[in-house]
């Protein structure tokens, strides 16, 4: 699928419109310009959410009332417009004039985002790499978002109790009740334990292909590692029982602690490059790259499910990357998907202009580029720390991922 | 000073307690009282006062009536070897509409949720064991909602039932019709799927 066209009104900074080419598409131009809104922009069409924010009422510039995104798409001889209308407390979707509901729209443009924000999968906290696999498990099977919100609600409900119990002068009074929250947490544990590693066990299989980090970066093999907190406690392979079994094993260490001490939501996901730890001993710059390859495996796996590429959209391409990695990405990924680059930096608007469509942005506007001389700009620390909140996500998603 | 005269804005007030109803829609059912012909108005009153004294709770199965056992409980031809517990009453009246049950009823009015601080003793747990001493109960139903609070009460009773050696069960969960199965999550599909049956 490409995006040929995309017109947008009072969204961010953002005038007029702009006509894409079905390979590489770059944005230059100096900070604060507008670079990344065009980007969020086409996120926004495609996905009626942001990546900078979870609230998308957050895109409405600065005065105006609503912001609209109109595109044009195009999958094989298929063109279709598509519109978001975004307003303080609604958003309206169309299909070729037509308004549909979020499920019919989703799925005519998707489009996927590596950013520097999404460094925290591998440097943060376990539930931004638990996030991470979700939102892959979700975009194969929509339904694991119910499971995971279901879930959650048992955790807080439980947590509540135990925080009750804990109190309580005779916590064996409260025994039958966490066994019957824990009844619910056991199927619904196992079904997230199951989906996430069945996912990681996909994305590992893409990562082995042609041992991909080596092929793409020349150096370091990626691979996951599903990390269950239950892992060495017995048989993984059946998590169900096990986990029942150790449920009723520490229910009074529960009780003591007065939370929830078991279950999917400690889990963690291991990113080793050769087989060490890449958060620990990786580089910067190994670290982005092993996040790209990350990606990568994603789209590898959503454009085998669905037969067919997404479109996405690399902010900021040189933060972190090296010319050597930023070519050999942008090869792997030359004619197998539409792809949008933002860069504060003129030289490689100037090293790609032969095989790509290239935008200055300019308050705002993105003006094909002719090739007229502006300097070499690098990003300001300024713009390095610019601050962002975070990725993908309405507010529910946001919530049932982010866990209990 | 009060946007509206005492009185008016009492109404609106009182209106704004009621569930589902904020001020916009307050205000716009205040004036239509305002405006409605007195004997409306009078009505309304009456049918408010005649269901706070009027209605009670059924001794037996908590079910709310206006005599007291409901007309389920004293009713002969109901078959009184099975008791159909339910969250509240408009749960028993979902059920009772499709006519196919004909055993006896019994209203938790509500369900455990520790987040709304609703324990075991925040339900009519209690009169259901008192029943079951006294009566002839081969079977109970447990027909709590499919929702997470609905289940883990089902799992409480069955617990605390089945010891008792009657039969405990739980009405079926799945797909439900008029559906499609994209919608359905995995949870849902594993329990239709162990919940199977020949066609």
């Amino acid at each position: 699928m490409i995006l040929t066209r995309i017109e947008a009104s009072g969204f961010r900074n953002l005038e007029g419109f702009s006509e894409f080419g079905a390979g590489l598409n770059i944005f230059y131009g100096d900070n604060a310009q507008g670079k990344t809104n065009w980007l969020e922009a086409i996120y926004v069409l495609g996905n009626t959410k942001s990546f900078r924010t979870s609230q998308v009422r957050e895109c409405i510039s600065f005065g105006a009332n609503e912001c609209l995104l109109r595109g044009e798409t195009l999958r094989g001889t298929v063109e279709k417009q598509l519109q978001v209308l975004v307003a303080e407390s609604s958003k309206e979707l169309y299909v070729n004039g037509k308004r549909e509901a979020v499920i019919r729209y989703i799925g005519n443009l998707d489009v996927f985002v590596f950013s520097l924000e999404e460094m925290s999968v591998i440097r943060g906290e376990p539930k931004e790499r638990r996030r991470f696999i979700d939102r892959g498990v979700v975009s194969q099977t929509p339904a694991f978002l119910n499971t995971l919100s279901r879930y959650n609600q048992v955790i807080k409900q439980k947590n509540r109790l135990l925080a009750e119990a804990s109190k309580s002068n005779s916590p064996e009074r409260f025994y039958n009740q966490v066994e019957a929250w824990n009844e619910q947490l056991i199927d619904l544990g196992a079904a997230i334990h199951d989906g996430r590693r069945d996912y990681v066990e996909r994305l590992n299989l893409v990562l082995d292909e042609n041992d991909h980090g080596r092929a793409i970066f020349g150096a370091e093999r990626i691979n996951l590692r599903y990390k269950s907190q239950l892992e060495g406690k017995g048989d993984i392979d059946r998590y169900s029982e096990l986990f029942r079994e150790r449920l009723a094993l520490r229910l009074r260490t529960e009780v003591a602690a007065g939370h929830s001490l078991l279950g999917p939501h400690r889990d963690d996901l291991e990113i080793l490059a050769d087989n060490r730890e890449v958060a620990r001993y990786g580089s910067a710059g190994q670290q982005r790259s092993a996040l790209l390859l990350l990606d990568l495996a994603q789209v590898s796996i959503y454009t085998s499910t669905y037969e067919e590429s997404p479109v996405l959209l690399i902010d900021d391409i040189d933060a972190e990357l090296d010319r050597g990695r930023i070519e050999a990405l942008l090869s792997e990924i030359e004619g197998q998907a539409q792809t949008f680059v933002s860069t504060s930096r003129r030289a490689i608007a100037d090293r790609y202009k032969d095989r790509a469509s290239v935008y200055w942005v300019d308050r705002g506007r993105a003006i094909v580029d002719s090739g007229s001389g502006k300097g070499n700009i690098e990003p300001s620390e300024s713009e390095r720390s610019r601050e962002h909140t975070r990725s993908a996500g309405d507010e529910l998603e946001q919530e049932i991922l982010s866990d209990g | 000073m009060l946007d509206y005269a005492e009185p008016v804005t009492k109404l609106i007030d009182e209106l704004k307690r009621l569930p589902g109803v904020g001020h916009k829609s307050a205000q716009r059912l205040a004036f239509y009282i305002l405006r409605a012909d007195r004997a409306e108005t009078e009505r309304l009153v009456e049918a408010i006062n005649e269901v706070k004294e009027k209605i009670i709770s059924c001794s037996v199965c908590n079910n709310i009536t206006d005599v007291d056992p409901c007309r389920y409980c004293s009713n002969p031809a109901r078959d009184r070897r099975i008791i159909l517990v339910v969250e509240e009453p408009y749960n028993l009246v979902t059920i009772e509409k499709t006519r196919e049950y004909k055993g006896l009823y019994h209203v938790l009015h509500g369900a455990l949720s520790p987040i709304r601080g609703i324990g075991p003793d925040e339900l009519k747990i209690k009169n259901l064991f008192e029943r079951l001493r006294v009566e002839e109960v081969e079977e109970i139903i447990l027909a709590t909602n499919p929702n997470t609070e609905g289940e883990a009460t089902a799992n409480y009773l069955s617990k605390l039932l089945k010891p008792l050696g009657m039969r405990v069960t739980r009405i079926a969960m799945g797909v439900p019709v008029g559906s499609d199965l994209e919608y359905a999550d995995e949870v849902t599909m594993h329990k239709a799927l162990a919940n199977r049956h020949e066609i």
